[in-house]
């Protein structure tokens, strides 16, 4: 994917063209500071949570709850959570340990009852709708011959349901364009709250009471790190004996 | 010689009739006074009671009690402290936003929760960005102008000095504003970051011209409000206290001059007798019912939450709801077209730095035949945090390894965005519907839908986002849309026939109720509306204050009168 040379001119993109088949992306360096999903990423050298210390007391406990604390799943039952953990996985790219649990994180929303605010007229509540979804990605799953539902399909199975969901392309028992709006929804603000994904794309996270002095382009503050293709990823790994 | 005294003096100066800036507690953020707050009984009929301490509800506040009036605020949501309930954090943010249930349809169906209206003392104006832009005159006649929508029954002049005085109570900084009326602000132009430079550079190559500002978010100190650090989460509640909100423009001093304003008070009734005034609200707290008599209500509650309770209210005279009589009340909702572009950059751009707003034009605010469609839009910066950004990566049809991919790239990119005037149009209303929250209230329904002339609009605007990231350099572009800013439902208007308030925000047919937050907009115009709810606010507590409002008859509305 990514070298030191695409990074200027962007070519490691899906939209210019990079390979963006299943499966962990080839060149990014091993993290070496905390964690990230996967243990890869753009920024080996970066910890979010080592600037801890830096943020208020009520932040970094919020923040530091979502790293210490995994609650067991309470909202779904077993099928349904068999088959939407290998969705999160699938729709995140979490092909292996460690993983940012995003079922987990958007089954203590459902659970505690949180709502976003709005629902579709033609759409169920929100819980409703995942619970829904859940059926139907084993529907789907077995009208293309996998008897074990969703969870047990092909990866390449996996893959054409999601993308049929993605575009609104299913027969499903609801409006699927809209569902695929709320369970995104919930996906993606599980991941990107997650402090690992934060050391992934090299965001500088909660940043009161110390803010930011260095605004322009190409600038950082002295704690926050480059991103990691200034060094050569792939001769990096080698070097250092990491596969 | 005054003004060049004030521009020299920047900042340093206070504002004529509001201390709230100098009455906050250095070492705290939490407002001073609420322990000491005047607190009214539940039979004591106060002179104004306002259902909402938002922006339109706290500024009326504030006004009416330095003229002496007797105010209590009811307010839904907590009395925010913003060191023990903010965090500065996207996903720990949620309980700032309005996130109880509603119903959304209609054809091009506006998504609300945290790209909406919020809860609490402050209003939506916690987490907004923080552009403080005023309308451009042409707003109030667009009907005579171009024969569509509607024209105000006020004027741009009416706001003027209300927008001047405003913009030294929040204060307003940015560069000399060379759109609508042309006019400079009391603080100085913020410092931007790189990608606003890479956009305005890219925008000046096509011939567009954008400026920095004007922002609500201090520039140097401000009494005991401290200058902004440049973290970016204005979206989540400035705990730092630079951003501009009720909760630190109009609230500290509405408190030292005996408003009372008790939270966690949902209203959902405001009562009326058989001749027709009303004569104070029901409201719940703490799971219970409770009554609070006033001499005159004001429902300043957001375009959405105004129109329900009013349509709740029905009753007696009014079997449609008050202010309904014409049947109008909820409808003519409006939104403006918000669709984002972002560019990536071979350069780190940490487009997480910086105050989301940092520079826009309104160069594209006023109709032009030659675009195709009437009205504009207007362009600004937005900055979105990695929830956000991930947002718009998935709009953009990206999920997986791909949009893992667009996500580790976050620090290369840079997103602007516009806000498109769309017109309003009967059908797009606020109605009652079937289900009921946990206080028995049928929650609200939204239905909107877009005319030929608001996706023209959209689509033009979209293209000139990407001409201007293309013109910097962007090596890649991904887009979302979206809206942003719901006004309207309870428009001004002329006649009874024609909307639900007049031009003082008196419902019509209802002698002592009154609308006073974005609901009473007629237009939507291609500008961020809060600053206008406040000069709408101001300009009405001074009309109420000069008694040039008929309190109709009966009991009355006016101080003398309440005392005798
Ligand atoms: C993400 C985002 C960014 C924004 N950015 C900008 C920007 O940059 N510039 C700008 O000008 N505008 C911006 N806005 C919009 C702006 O915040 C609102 O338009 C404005 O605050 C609306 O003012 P209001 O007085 O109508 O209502 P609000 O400020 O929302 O106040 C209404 C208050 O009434 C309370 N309430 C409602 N119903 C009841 C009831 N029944 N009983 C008791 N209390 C009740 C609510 O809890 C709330 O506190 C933004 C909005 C969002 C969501
Ligand atoms: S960037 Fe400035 S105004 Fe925005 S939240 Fe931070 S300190 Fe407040």
């Amino acid at each position: 994917m990514a070298s030191p040379q695409t990074l200027a001119t962007a070519e490691h993109l899906p939209k210019r063209g990079c390979d963006t088949t299943p499966g962990p992306p080839r060149q990014l360096p091993r993290q070496r500071a905390g964690t990230t999903p996967q243990m890869r990423g753009r920024y080996p050298d970066y910890d979010v949570l080592a600037a801890a210390a830096h943020w208020d007391a009520k932040t970094r406990r919020a923040v530091f709850e979502r790293v210490a604390c995994v609650p067991p799943i309470r909202f779904f039952d077993e099928q349904q959570e068999r088959t939407l953990r290998v969705f999160c996985d699938v729709v995140m790219g979490q092909d292996s340990e460690p993983r940012i649990p995003v079922l987990e994180m958007v089954d203590t929303k459902l659970h505690a009852g949180r709502l976003d605010g709005f629902r579709h007229h033609d759409m169920p509540p929100d819980p409703q709708t995942w619970r829904q979804v859940a059926a139907n990605l084993d529907r789907s799953a077995r009208e293309r011959g996998c008897t074990g539902g969703f969870a047990d399909a092909g990866s390449e199975i996996q893959h054409e349901i999601v993308e049929g969901f993605s575009k609104g392309r299913l027969d499903w028992d609801l409006p699927v364009d809209k569902a695929w709006g709320v369970v995104m929804r919930g996906v993606l603000s599980a991941f990107y709250s997650h402090p690992w994904a934060w050391n992934e794309i090299g965001f500088g996270g909660p940043a009161y009471p110390r803010g930011y002095a260095r605004l322009g382009a190409g600038q950082r503050e002295h704690w926050e790190s480059p991103p990691s293709f200034e060094v050569d990823p792939v001769g990096d790994v080698r070097e250092r004996g990491l596969e | 010689m005054r003004e060049r005294l004030r521009v020299a003096l920047k900042g340093s100066s206070r504002p004529r009739g509001n201390d709230s800036a100098f009455l906050l507690d250095p070492r705290s953020r939490a407002v001073p006074g609420r322990e000491s707050m005047r607190r009214y009984r539940p039979d004591d009929a106060v002179d104004m009671l306002i259902v909402g301490a938002g922006a339109g509800g706290a500024t009326l506040a504030q006004r009416l009690a330095r003229s002496g009036w007797r105010v209590l605020v009811l307010e839904a949501g907590p009395f925010w402290d913003p060191d023990e309930d903010w965090v500065s954090d996207e996903a720990g943010s949620h309980h700032l936003y309005w996130t109880e249930e509603r119903v959304i349809g209609g054809k091009d169906p506006v998504e609300l929760g945290k790209n909406n209206s919020g809860r609490g003392v402050g209003g939506s104006m916690i987490h907004y960005a923080g552009f403080t832009p005023r309308f451009h005159p042409s707003d109030f006649d667009v009907r005579s102008r171009d024969g569509v929508a509607a024209d105000w029954p006020i004027g741009y002049e009416d706001l003027k000095p209300h927008y001047e005085r405003l913009e030294r109570e929040l204060p307003v900084a940015g560069e000399l504003w060379p759109w609508g009326d042309p006019h400079g602000y009391p603080h100085a132009p913020h410092p931007v970051a790189g990608g606003a430079l890479r956009a305005m550079a890219g925008a000046r190559k096509l011939g567009i011209e954008m400026r920095v500002g004007p922002v609500g978010i201090t520039n140097g100190s401000f009494g005991n409000r401290p200058h902004c650090i440049y973290r970016g989460f204005c979206l989540q509640g400035c705990k730092v206290g630079a951003k501009a909100s009720p909760l630190v423009t109009h609230i500290p001093d509405a408190l030292a001059h005996g408003v009372e304003v008790r939270a966690d008070c949902m209203v959902t009734r405001v009562q009326s007798d058989e001749s027709g005034r009303c004569t104070g609200v029901t409201y719940f707290h703490d799971g219970q019912e409770r009554f609070q008599a006033a001499q005159a209500v004001t429902v300043a509650g957001y375009s959405i939450e105004t129109p329900r309770l009013l349509l709740h209210s029905a009753g007696g005279r009014f079997p449609g709801g008050l202010g309904n009589q014409a049947g109008l009340l909820g409808r003519s909702i409006m939104v403006q077209g918000a669709p984002q572009v972002a560019g990536r950059f071979p350069e780190e751009m940490r487009m997480y730095k910086a105050p989301p707003p940092e520079i826009s034009s309104e160069q594209f605010y006023e109709t032009d035949p030659a675009r195709g469609f009437l009205r504009g839009f207007s362009i600004q910066t937005v900055g979105p945090l990695p929830i956000g950004w991930a947002e718009h990566v998935l709009a953009d049809g990206h999920w997986g390894q791909a949009l893992r991919e667009y996500m580790r790239d976050y620090n290369h990119w840079y997103a602007i965005g516009v806000l498109s005037e769309l017109l309003p149009r009967a059908e797009n209303r606020v109605t009652l519907a079937q289900e009921t929250d946990r206080h028995g209230m049928p929650v609200a329904r939204l239905d909107y839908t877009q005319c030929e002339n608001d996706r023209a609009n959209i689509a033009y605007a979209k293209r000139t986002l990407r001409e201007i990231l293309e013109a910097a350099g962007a090596q890649d572009i991904l887009t979302i849309d979206r809206y942003a800013h719901l006004v309207g439902g309870c428009p001004m208007s002329h006649t009874p026939q024609t909307g639900v308030v007049d031009s003082d925000h008196k419902v019509w047919g209802v002698p002592n109720l009154f609308v006073c937050d974005g609901s009473v907009m007629p237009t939507q115009s291609a500008a961020n509306p809060a600053l206008t709810i406040m000069a709408l606010a101001s300009r009405l507590a001074q009309r109420l204050d000069d008694k040039r409002i008929d309190p109709g008859r009966g009991r009355g509305l006016l101080r003398e009168d309440a005392a005798a």
